[in-house]
């Protein structure tokens, strides 16, 4: 393979595509999506929460709080002054407790209270809000020892071995994989389809480059604009990496993969119209496994197995969260082998469709 | 020196035979013209030629390379035109050219050359979307001639292209030619081909079903007589075969009768029609 050739049609490719309004479009998408979240979801993606407390007992659900990370806890002078505080200190919310709620709890009795709301707030971080304080008050009635939360996953081997993530951790692998899909199963086959479709494969093919450097060089587009992408979200995103050598291994070999994709479409089909027909369906596919907390069925969540992403994804969790295991070198395996199974496939189609 | 033999190439798709056991040699230099109706096996027979199709059965060997096995010695070879303006549109003529000169590993300082040959060179840095079709077409013969190739194939060169254009597009070829590269034209065009080509090949249904000079193609096929209009307005055929023809023609000339006197041979048009029993264009 001739790296002169390789490096000709990228650089073409990669110029071509900003020029061509479409394939910018899709290209950007991840990161409008990235922004978007952003702008929408503020509370979730900072997970700051700002809480107004009067606490005159000190209680342990005021402790519990305190020791919860990314919680800003600020004091108010009376119960009466605490609502005024959420206001002015923008909190999502406020915490108003009995001086001996501690000791009414141990009694079985049924303290009030009091839990306000900023509903200036937006609705998502108000949710979280009410959730994470009914989950925290639960377990201070439940569990009276120990003193610090414990958190118990249930069916905790539907997880298989990762750990909790905020959502931030559970976005990133959405947004990675938006990226991978636009960049490789949409833009290579779009760049391909169009050799084809405007007839300058006919050119290439009578050129010296050969049928292998011809598909490297589309494969290398998508590799460029996918980890230029990729390299922006985790740079954005560094402190939720907790290895990063894994993580850009995983990111790696996840992007070669939807590449390979890529290809086999572009291969296979034959104009623009058809890859923007079959790219939505193929998009799901490729993305479903990253989607958080689905709830399927038993069926579909076997079926989310068979599709290599969902390894890619359960790969990139572990190596965010910077805990490896056998099972991360499990997983790259089969998002390695599925990578090599997808090339060959797509250099197979387009020698099929020469001959 | 013969720039391409062919040898009972043939190519089947699915159970239809596109093109059928052909066999031609063209001479190095030669400006070879191959004409044939839509879908009689023209194109395919250039794919076959330039490496894009692999024949059924057959052997064609071009500048020297075997078209099956030594591709990638004969692809630098060769350049090829499209009857497709297989042009990057987004690109400028500049950048067009610069992406083939990588592909080929042609010195750049060559483009400008390549462009002042088909006279694009004051238009090089516009993208190719502003092109108008003649300008396209001269685009491709640039990128065909960048890396010097011995031999090219232009797949109906001037088709939709204006007179104007058409006409400098047929100087180009006959340039090409003084300059030694071998030229293999498919055109719809007889006057074309009549014009530029030293041999042409009829192709109908995949065969090869005539090939020699344009001269003798219409000589073998046509009338050998003279046309003969008079001052009064009467036409006369005389064949040129009758022993008393020469007499006759000197009577017309002496009595002063004559108002115009025509070779009536067949034009390349009647006898392709004559030998396939079709029209060209049909």
């Amino acid at each position: 393979m001739n790296s002169r050739v390789v490096a000709a049609f990228a650089q073409k490719d990669i110029v071509d595509a900003i020029r061509n309004r479409y394939l910018l479009g899709a290209l950007l998408t991840p990161v409008f999506v990235a922004v978007l979240l952003r702008i929408l979801l503020p509370g979730i993606s900072s997970l700051n929460f700002t809480v107004v407390v009067h606490d005159p007992g000190n209680s342990r659900l005021v402790s519990e709080l305190r020791a919860t990370p990314q919680m800003k806890l600020i004091t108010a002078a009376s119960a009466a002054d605490v609502a005024k505080e959420v206001e002015t200190s923008k909190a999502v919310g406020g915490l108003a407790i009995p001086a001996d709620f501690d000791a009414d709890i141990a009694a079985g009795k049924q303290p009030e209270l009091v839990v306000y709301v900023n509903n200036k707030q937006n609705d998502i971080e108000q949710a979280m809000f009410r959730q994470l304080m009914e989950r925290q008050f639960l377990a201070l009635v439940q569990e009276r020892l120990p003193a610090h939360l414990t958190w118990i996953d249930v069916n905790k081997e539907a997880r298989a071995e990762s750990p909790a993530f905020n959502l931030n951790q559970m976005l990133l692998p959405l947004l990675l994989l938006l990226t991978f899909a636009m960049a490789g199963a949409l833009v290579v086959p779009l760049l391909l389809v169009e050799e084809k479709e405007k007839r300058t494969l006919d050119f290439l093919l009578t050129s010296p480059a050969s049928l292998t450097e011809i598909i490297a060089g589309k494969a290398l587009t998508g590799v460029v604009y996918s980890f230029l992408i990729a390299g922006i979200l985790l740079a954005v995103n560094y402190k939720l990496i907790g290895n990063w050598p894994l993580t850009l291994l995983t990111v790696l070999v996840g992007g070669l993969f939807v590449v390979a994709i890529g290809l086999f479409m572009g291969a296979l089909f034959e104009n623009t119209m058809q890859v923007n027909t079959w790219a939505s369906g193929v998009l799901f596919v490729l993305l479903a496994p990253s989607f958080p907390s689905l709830r399927l069925p038993v069926m579909l969540e076997r079926a989310l197995h068979l599709i290599p992403t969902h390894y890619f994804v359960e790969a990139l969790r572990l190596s965010l969260a910077g805990t490896p295991s056998a099972r991360f070198w499990g997983y790259i395996s089969v998002v390695l082998a599925s990578t090599v199974v997808a090339f060959a496939a797509a250099i197979w189609a387009l020698r099929r469709q020469q001959n | 020196m013969n720039a391409i033999e062919v040898e009972g190439l043939s190519r089947t798709f699915n159970s239809r035979r596109a093109v059928d056991d052909i066999s031609f040699t063209v001479e190095a230099g030669e400006i070879f013209g191959f004409l044939g109706h839509n879908g009689a096996g023209k194109t395919t027979s250039i794919r076959m030629l330039t490496g894009q199709l692999r024949p059924t059965s057959g052997h064609a060997r071009v500048a020297g390379c075997d078209v099956i096995t030594e591709q990638r010695r004969l692809k630098p070879l060769i350049g090829v035109v499209s009857e497709h303006q297989n042009l990057y549109e987004r690109m400028s003529a500049r950048e067009n050219l610069t992406f083939a000169a990588r592909l080929y590993g042609t010195n750049t300082n060559r483009i400008d050359e390549a462009l002042d040959q088909v006279g694009l060179l004051d238009r090089a840095d516009d993208n190719v979307q502003q092109y108008s079709n003649g300008m396209k077409q001269r685009l491709l013969i640039a990128r065909s001639l960048l890396h010097h190739p011995q031999i090219i194939f232009l797949d109906e060169p001037t088709r939709g292209l204006d007179p104007i254009v058409g006409r400098d597009i047929r100087r180009l070829v006959q340039d090409l030619s003084r300059e030694g590269i071998t030229v293999f034209l498919t055109t719809h065009y007889m006057e074309e081909a009549d014009q530029l080509c030293n041999r042409i090949a009829f192709i109908s249904a995949g065969k090869i079903v005539a090939l020699d000079t344009p001269d003798n193609l219409k000589m073998a096929h046509g009338q050998k007589s003279l046309q003969v209009r008079l001052k009064d307005g009467q036409r006369l055929m005389i064949p040129l075969d009758d022993q008393d023809s020469g007499e006759k023609i000197k009577q017309l000339v002496t009595s002063g009768q004559i108002r115009t006197l025509h070779s009536a041979e067949a034009t390349l048009e009647e006898v392709f029609i004559q030998i396939t029993g079709r029209k060209l264009t049909e």
